[in-house]
């Protein structure tokens, strides 16, 4: 009798192939070059073939492949276009940065490249094993790349801490997976949301909402949710700062983007009545120790690991409400971040001493004298992150917070404001000492470091900062594509 | 319209490259912009004071209907009028003041972008482009009041100000953002119409807390009137600009312009004007005891905007005329006095008036400009400021709430501002001639032109009818008709038609004001034990704001981000039993537990459960890294047995493969470690014992739940059904496993036998490298990334 082959739908799945294929190639090339940073040329090809490929699956309808286990819909390629920008940015930060570090190995890009793989299987994923998969494709890559300085102890204990929390995160999405499909008989997101709505009696069951929470502890694990973040300082603080810039943006970007599928999809009504409230709290929970605790820091690159908790905490004001434009927002939110952040992080690879790990802020006093358009990048950055208008972070933050009192939860936008006060303290900090501070003598052995200004982070710096004043003051493209794309 | 507002964000950029070119004469050339747009606004007098008000809309973001749209009222008209005129004056003033100074051009490029945003605030008629431009104002002040950065307190107040009036900002958005939503629009045009809907809805009171909150740390009203003295740091032509004539009038803009939407109800009638009142008293109170020109002025300032909001507070037609024509008065005496006290500062080097004297010898023509403005400050007939005052004392007599209480404190603002305009201005430049540190004389014409100009327009405004009465009814008629939201005619007299109780309060006010500047002194010493109170005042609570959040912050990343991993590790437990414990308790899953029913363990299996359970003990007691690694496995293999006894061979399979590999990589990798220290105290080890046993309390009663579950699974029966139809196989899970899915298990196979070439690489590698890798110390262990912000590398040893 003939095997009978299920229709996979590869065509829905291409982006990611297109990032798998350059990943294993990038892994047997470098058996045969001297110089690695062909590798990451490699990549950047491999990326722009997989965006290519997103923009033209985006005018078609949405696809499912796999047989219900992903999508190809708006969202997955809107979001599939954020990773993409995410991990090519990184990639020109780390031909210089690794360079300079002796860091310049294949399997770095490779690394790179499967956790991509990973972040774009969460994105596309309608499966809760499949986000389970992703989710682990993602964070295995991540683990190894955060320990990837080996001669820097820090990086190890950042790989280290990561792992390890990394993995507890893991086990209870797991549980929360199993009481999930024991509770609803289905890991198919879809059939979840239908075994919900046939029911009412349903909506309080109290084993699939325990489920959920622990999805939730899972996800807010990811996206660095208070008090989940425990892991953030000290991991971007010790990973190779290429690193911290791509886990940064893309690993959240996946959480969220997960996240906010699972939740719209399967849970949207039990949500809203069991764990609204809860995830409301962690969110202004998160914004305030965020923030706070940056204040404290000398350190930019931690001071931005506080800052990305603060972010999430922005981000996850979109996703509470659990409503259309939420979800928009949420997209908007997350594409503004990715520029305006990693863009900072490339200031900060650019200013780090060799031998240390993190980068002191009085590395940053004069830098206006020292490089003006260093100086001017980074306070376009921190501008546009405070959520100044007109810069793009201003769009992000009014978007998420418009969500909020669209549903009737005004107190959630206020805190939000309050925060956004609250981070204007520290961003502006590293304004004041860039600006208005003598660059740091030689009095206490500190000597402003050395740096060199080389084409490939030149390029992030240039391309991040566009986007920042280009959709900063004329948003209307991007508002347009997130509307698109949230599930259309 | 809309290159009119950008105008200047373009010259600002041009304006370095047009310094080069211009070096001292940049002032003159740059100031034809500002006269440009005056001369443009000017245009619109006539249309607008005798027609409907002419709008501009450019789309930006229509998805969210948000427009880049400008309305021309006579508000927004009369605002514009002053940014323009004044700030033309100030660009060349400026361009004299800091004719020495080295960053000049980037006090151009800044006080560009800030005439621009303010521009943009007075014109905006959209709620969020608005936004946008109050923002920007917040910034360029930023940097404007930061100028001379290189002193520690021009940062700080640069700072302060921006947090105050930057946070007022946001909370104002909040409030526009729920604004639009109960409104239907962000037009502010079309919120007109709205009024009584938004009056009566249940979000008033928040939208107009948030939006007066916006508008009172913009206009420092009490309490947060703190951070406008202290941005006198900023240099002079910054001060009479900003903090004189436009910046700080945005807030009462703000008021004035969405009083149709929100205003006119008993909340707002107390809120603007119990506020305003408030502002007014206690600010002038302080002007007087100051010492500090520019200080002086600055409180006096505060004061001034306390007068308009209670003013626009009240509401009455004649209590907006009145604001209306206090505005013009204010930004004309005002930005005169700051431009002289500048040109004092910048000619004597003093700017105390304890140290100044008899100036007018020196300085004549910056005399004669002070005692001007001077005198329309005070309110003396024949300046403009007199027709101001009669007006105020109209309003607050037929105020509805307490007019006597209202008139009483307007008087007694007034008696103390005469007497700060007779310390700014008659005290420097008459009297006894004082010596100062540098050696006195007039300041360059580019200093003298905006004083000179700014003052007589005060008089000819107040002395001359034609005048006043064209200016009553052009400027200030349309502007009060923009805040009432239909037609009001106004008409000005220089002087009252009678000797009326206006008239005689006005004496009272003027004999008082000369009597106290008499006195002063002795008055100071008075007043000096009530000063005490302001240890206490909103100055402080700011400071303990700040303080607070540093003392927090440092609390935060010493103790709960310590660093070490196994706190982390025990927040992140301790906070998912608590989310998951509590929503199984509040959904009552737990007394389902009761109903479960345990099936008899065989002995057999509970063996098995008992050889798990030593193993375990081991790992936990075992110093040897290779004992823990072979216990662990023993764990595995148990766990594999228990599913080989309940029938999963497949998994049980799949189980012991797993545990020999994991078991043969954590030997290779560990076996050279040294052997683990046990570093944690009893009570440690207690404690994380009870967090142990609450964590695998929640597994437990999840499992059991779920184990209690009805399962409806649809591949069992079709298995057992179809695998020997189908596949000729009695054996089901080997049916499964080589048939239905076959792939799979290819896949595994293929997994399998790349992770043993990994061992066979990893084994070949250690071969290699033998002796080579050094032994790490970890009798001290301590995380690398400590909290704080020193950092030192954990010791190798080699």
């Amino acid at each position: 009798m003939p095997i009978e082959f299920p229709v996979l739908n590869f065509v829905a799945v291409g982006p990611m192939l297109a990032v798998t294929i350059t990943a294993f190639l990038v892994m047997f090339i470098e058996l045969f070059v001297e110089d690695k940073r062909i590798l990451g040329y490699i990549s950047l090809v491999g990326l722009a073939v997989a965006a290519v490929l997103s923009f033209s699956l985006m005018g078609a309808f949405a696809a499912p492949a796999f047989q219900t286990m992903v999508i190809s819909d708006g969202y997955a390629l809107f979001l599939n276009l954020i990773f993409i920008i995410a991990a090519a940015l990184s990639i020109l930060i780390s031909l210089s940065y690794l360079g300079e570090r002796e860091l310049q190995h294949g399997e770095y890009y490779a690394l790179l490249l499967f956790a991509t793989v990973g972040m774009m299987l969460m994105g596309a994923a309608t499966d809760l094993m499949i986000v389970f998969m992703g989710l682990e494709i993602m964070s295995i890559a991540l683990y190894i790349l955060a320990a990837f300085n080996r001669q820097q102890l820090g990086s190890g204990e950042a790989g280290m801490k990561y792992f390890v929390l990394g993995a507890f995160a893991s086990a209870f999405f797991l549980y929360g997976v199993a009481l999930v499909y024991g509770a609803t008989g289905s890991t198919n997101l879809q059939e979840i949301g239908s075994w919900f709505s046939v029911d009412r009696g349903n909506l309080g069951d109290p084993i699939a909402l325990v489920g959920l929470g622990l999805l939730l502890v899972g996800f807010a694990f990811k996206i660095a949710a208070v008090p989940f973040q425990w892991w953030t300082p000290d991991v971007y603080h010790g990973s190779p700062t290429s690193v911290t810039a791509f886990m940064s943006v893309g690993a959240k970007a996946a959480g969220f983007a997960s996240l906010v599928r699972v939740l719209m999809v399967s849970f949207n009504e039990a949500f809203t009545i069991d764990w609204q409230l809860a995830l409301a709290v962690l969110a202004v929970i998160t914004m305030t120790v965020g923030n706070i605790a940056a204040l404290a820091q000398k350190d930019v690159k931690r001071m931005l690991a506080y800052s990305s908790i603060a972010h999430a905490g922005y981000i996850l004001v979109g996703v509470v409400p659990a409503s259309m434009i939420g979800v928009r927002a949420v997209l908007f939110y997350l594409f503004s971040y990715t520029f305006m952040n990693i863009g900072a992080f490339a200031v900060i690879a650019i200013l780090e001493r060799r031998s240390e790990v993190g980068s002191s802020i009085q590395d940053y006093a004069g830098l206006a004298s020292r490089s003006p358009f260093l100086a001017g990048m980074m306070l376009l950055f921190m501008v546009s992150l405070t959520g100044i208008p007109p810069f793009i972070g201003f769009w992000g933050k009014l978007y998420v917070f418009w969500a909020a009192v669209q549903a009737d939860m005004s107190w959630l936008a206020v805190i939000g404001m309050i925060n956004s006060a609250i981070s204007a303290f520290y961003y502006l900090g590293v304004v004041v000492q860039m600006y208005m501070r003598p660059v740091a003598a030689d009095e206490d052995g500190v000597e402003a470091p050395a740096f060199k200004l080389t084409g490939p982070i030149m390029v992030t710096l240039v391309v991040t900062a566009i986007v920042t004043v280009v959709f900063g003051i004329w948003p209307t493209p991007l508002f347009n594509l997130a509307s698109l794309a949230a599930f259309g | 319209m809309l290159l009119a507002v950008l105008s200047g964000f373009i010259l600002a950029i041009l304006a370095p490259w047009l310094y080069k070119v211009g070096r001292g004469a940049t002032g003159w050339i740059l100031a034809f912009l500002p006269l440009g747009l005056f001369v443009y606004f000017v245009g619109f007098i006539e249309p607008v004071a005798h027609g409907e008000p002419v709008t501009f809309t450019y789309a930006w973001i229509p998805s969210l209907s948000i427009n880049l749209s400008f309305y021309v009222d006579g508000l927004s008209l009369l605002f514009a009028l002053i940014i323009s005129g004044v700030g033309t004056l100030i660009v060349i003033y400026g361009g004299g003041y800091l004719a020495h100074d080295k960053n000049v051009a980037r006090f151009f490029v800044y006080i560009l972008m800030f005439m621009a945003s303010m521009l943009g605030v007075v014109l905006s008629n959209n709620l969020m482009s608005l936004f946008v431009f109050w923002e920007l104002t917040s910034v360029t002040s930023y940097l404007l009041i930061g100028y001379y950065h290189e002193k520690p307190e021009s940062r700080f107040a640069a700072l302060q100000a921006m947090l105050v009036t930057g946070g007022g900002g946001l909370a104002m958005m909040a409030g526009f953002v729920m604004l639009a939503l109960v409104g239907g629009s962000w037009e502010i045009s079309t919120l007109f119409e709205q009024g009584e809907l938004i009056q009566n809805h249940a979000q008033y009171l928040p939208i107009l807390l948030l939006v007066l909150l916006g508008a009172f740390t913009k206009s420092a009203q009490f309490p947060f009137h703190f951070w406008l003295p202290g941005a006198m740091a900023a240099p002079a032509p910054v001060s009479a600009y900003l903090h004189s004539a436009t910046m700080v009038k945005a807030g009462v803009y703000l008021v004035a312009r969405l009083s149709p939407i929100l205003g006119h109800t008993e909340t707002w009638l107390y809120i603007v004007t119990g506020f305003g009142t408030v502002t007014m008293f206690i600010a002038a109170y302080i002007a007087w005891q100051q010492t500090d020109l520019k200080r002086i002025l600055a409180y006096s300032t505060v004061s001034a905007l306390g007068i308009l909001m209670m003013l626009l507070g009240l509401g009455e037609h004649v209590a907006v005329e009145a604001a209306m024509v206090f505005l013009v008065v204010h930004s004309m005496y005002k930005g005169s006095l700051f431009m002289i006290a500048g040109a004092v500062d910048h000619e004597t080097g003093q700017r105390h008036i304890t140290g100044l004297g008899g100036l007018i010898k020196s300085m004549p023509f910056s005399g004669v400009a002070a005692v001007l403005a001077a005198a329309s400050m005070s309110g003396l007939p024949l300046f403009l400021g007199f027709i101001g005052k009669e007006l105020i004392y109209e309003s607050t007599l037929e105020s509805h709430i307490y007019p006597l209480a209202l008139t009483g404190i307007a008087v007694l603002t007034n008696v103390l501002t005469i007497t700060a305009a007779g310390m700014v201005s008659i005290k420097p430049f008459f009297g006894q001639e004082i010596k100062t540190p540098k050696h006195a004389h007039e300041a360059p014409w580019s200093m003298r032109v905006g004083p000179l100009t700014l003052a007589s327009l005060g008089v000819i405004l107040g002395a001359v009818p034609f005048a006043a009465e064209e200016f009553g009814a052009l400027l200030v008629g349309p502007a009060a008709s923009g805040i009432l939201n239909e037609a009001l005619e106004v008409h000005l007299h220089i002087l009252p038609s009678a000797i009326n109780n206006i008239v005689m309060l006005s004496v009272v006010t003027v004999l008082g004001g000369i009597g106290v500047y008499a006195v002063r002194g002795l008055l100071g010493k008075v007043v000096a034990p009530l000063n005490a109170v302001s240890a206490v005042g909103p100055e402080k609570w700011y400071q303990w704001t700040l303080d607070g959040m540093m003392a927090s912050a440092k609390w935060q990343t010493h103790i709960l981000q310590s660093g070490y991993l196994r706190y982390y590790l025990i927040i992140t437990i301790l906070t998912t039993v608590g989310l998951a414990g509590s929503t199984l308790i509040l959904q009552g899953a737990l007394q389902n537990l009761s109903a479960i029913t345990m099936p008899e363990a065989q002995i057999h299996e509970i063996l098995i459960v008992v050889m798990i359970l030593c193993a375990i003990v081991l790992v936990l007691r075992t110093s040897s890294r290779l004992t823990a690694v072979a216990g662990l496995g023993v764990v595995g293999y148990g766990i594999a047995l228990l599913f080989v006894l309940f029938g999963a061979p497949d998994l049980a399979m799949t189980q012991f493969s797993i545990e020999t590999l994991s078991v043969i990589l954590l030997v290779l990798v560990l076996y050279r470690l040294p052997t683990f220290t046990n570093f944690s105290t009893r009570f440690e080890r207690a404690r994380d014992l009870v967090i142990s046993l609450m964590g695998g309390a929640l597994i437990t009663v999840l499992v059991l739940i779920e184990t209690a579950l009805p399962i409806n699974s649809r591949l069992t029966p079709y298995f057992a059904e179809n695998s020997y139809t189908l596949a000729k196989g009695h054996n089901v899970v080997n049916v499964i496993l080589v048939d239905f899915r076959g792939i799979d298990t290819m896949g595994e196979i293929t997994v399998l036998g790349m992770a043993a070439l990994g061992v066979y690489g990893l084994l070949k590698l250690r071969l290699a490298k033998k002796d080579k890798t050094p032994e790490p110390d970890v009798s001290k262990p301590e995380p690398i990334s400590k909290p704080t912000e020193t950092y030192t590398p954990m010791p190798v040893k080699e």
